[in-house]
């Protein structure tokens, strides 16, 4: 009798923690089939032959346009980006922008993961200041190497370039021509 | 929590969700909203489950991938550094420059932006961590703005593990620990990472090339170190916190009226 009651009790129990179970799943594992997220575009008007040339060639040409290209995959985003047109970086010529200065040292950012530490160059010294553009020739794109029993390389989180010249700079007027 | 009606039990799992707190010694009475039998229920309420929803706070439309390139997301250290558990988030190597494939960064972005902003949703607190001194002023603002928090400064050993002792009191932890930076400044893993793994709280972290990626329950592949990176990725999670929290504030509304419009019936 009490373990014919104590099974009944038992089922019981295992049905509500199933059910349990079964609502704690359909409210977090539910299976969406008709997400309609997207909005429906709209229907494109259809000109073909003259009429499409004509709306095409007569229409200012708006830069705006050529750049809401549809999202391109990223490997063909990165096969035309600056940083593979630059091939080899040791000894290319780029332009940095001066973005910290503590007495002489210059914190160089360049479009780069990391940004270049140099030291203020004799020549023209009192013209970098912050928001000086200048040509770079980079040496080293990071600064990091195996050093002897470790197993990984030790990065000190920077570039290293040298320094050739002004581009523009706040502290000079706009009127001289900059001297390299 | 049981589903009786769809309704008001879809309500109820929200308004259940909002008052209940972790770690805290007095536990608030969940929300129990049960309108008459022959009242209908008001079609106002929003009947989605945000839970059920694929994407409740448009977080995919937040970015793209170009947006990500532009903010210098695919760059890595150099293959000498690079952790081999990172390998399947690369898109290859180029001169031994390691570089991420924004296309797998872009999803694990959009789930940790889906998660935040969820748990902005539940009234969740975010703790932001970022030990990298250039952009830890970043960090910091990023946190105040969204009415979160962030710890940019050394970790002691035992802030989650050891908090009843070292903050004398029983500390409400963080729901979600989002890392900027997974490294600490002399390039070992932040203890954080471990801690929080340990006290079952979920993180969001950003792992650059060299970080490993294996205690971090949402990571996001991509660059850790610049600044414009750094910018990107705040300015998303603060979106995501804000979009979350702003729902809350709608959803709790909704839920005062209802009960108003029920004491005046």
């Amino acid at each position: 009798m009490i373990s014919i009651i104590h099974k009944t009790v038992q089922s019981n129990i295992l049905r509500k923690s199933l059910l349990n179970s079964y609502a704690v799943n359909r409210a977090f594992c539910k299976n969406i089939e008709n997400s309609n997220v997207e909005e429906k575009s709209e229907e494109d008007k259809k000109i073909s032959g003259f009429a499409k040339a004509f709306e095409k060639f007569s229409k200012p040409h708006i830069e705006e346009e050529i750049s809401k290209e549809p999202d391109l995959p990223f490997a063909t985003l990165f096969k035309n980006s600056k940083f593979v047109e630059l091939g080899d970086p040791e000894g290319k010529i780029v332009v940095g922008k001066i973005f910290h200065v503590v007495e002489d040292d210059l914190y160089i950012d360049f479009g780069w993961k990391f940004h270049c530490v140099c030291t203020r160059p004799a020549k023209n010294g009192q013209a970098y200041v912050r928001g000086t553009r200048v040509k770079l020739r980079i040496k080293d794109l990071e600064l990091s190497s195996r050093f002897l029993g470790s197993a990984k390389d030790l990065t000190l989180l920077e570039a290293d370039c040298h320094i050739l010249g002004i581009l523009s700079s706040p502290a000079i007027p706009k009127t001289k021509t900059p001297t390299l | 929590m049981l589903l009786k009606g769809q309704g008001q039990g879809l309500l109820r799992i929200i308004a259940n969700n909002m008052t209940k707190k972790n770690f805290s010694s007095a536990t608030a009475p969940a929300l129990e909203i049960e309108p008459k039998k022959d009242v209908e229920v008001p079609t106002k309420i929003s009947r989605i489950n945000p839970l059920t929803h694929p994407d409740y706070f448009g977080v995919g439309k937040m970015f793209t991938v170009r947006d990500l390139m532009e903010a210098r997301v695919h760059f890595g250290h150099k293959d000498g550094s690079l952790n081999d558990r990172m390998k399947p988030y690369l898109f290859g190597s180029r001169l031994n420059h390691t570089i991420f494939n924004l296309d797998i960064t872009a999803e694990h972005l959009k789930r940790a932006l889906n998660v935040t902003a969820h748990t902005a949703l539940q009234g969740g607190l975010i703790l932001f961590f970022c030990r990298s001194s250039i952009n830890a002023h970043t960090v910091e603002k990023t946190a105040k703005e969204c009415g979160e928090f962030a710890h940019t400064r050394y970790w002691r050993g035992g802030t989650f593990t050891n908090s009843k002792i070292q903050f004398k009191a029983i500390t409400r932890l963080p729901d979600l620990c989002i890392f900027l930076n997974t490294l600490n400044n002399v390039m070992l893993q932040h203890t954080a990472v471990r801690d929080a793994a340990k006290m079952n709280i979920p993180s969001i972290g950003i792992v650059d090339s060299n970080c490993s990626p294996d205690l971090i329950t949402y990571l996001v592949p991509g660059n850790d170190d610049s600044p414009a990176s750094i910018e990107l990725y705040c300015s998303l999670f603060k979106e995501a916190i804000l979009r979350g929290k702003a729902k809350r504030k709608e959803l709790l509304q909704e839920i005062e009226n209802m009960e108003k419009e029920q004491k005046d019936s």
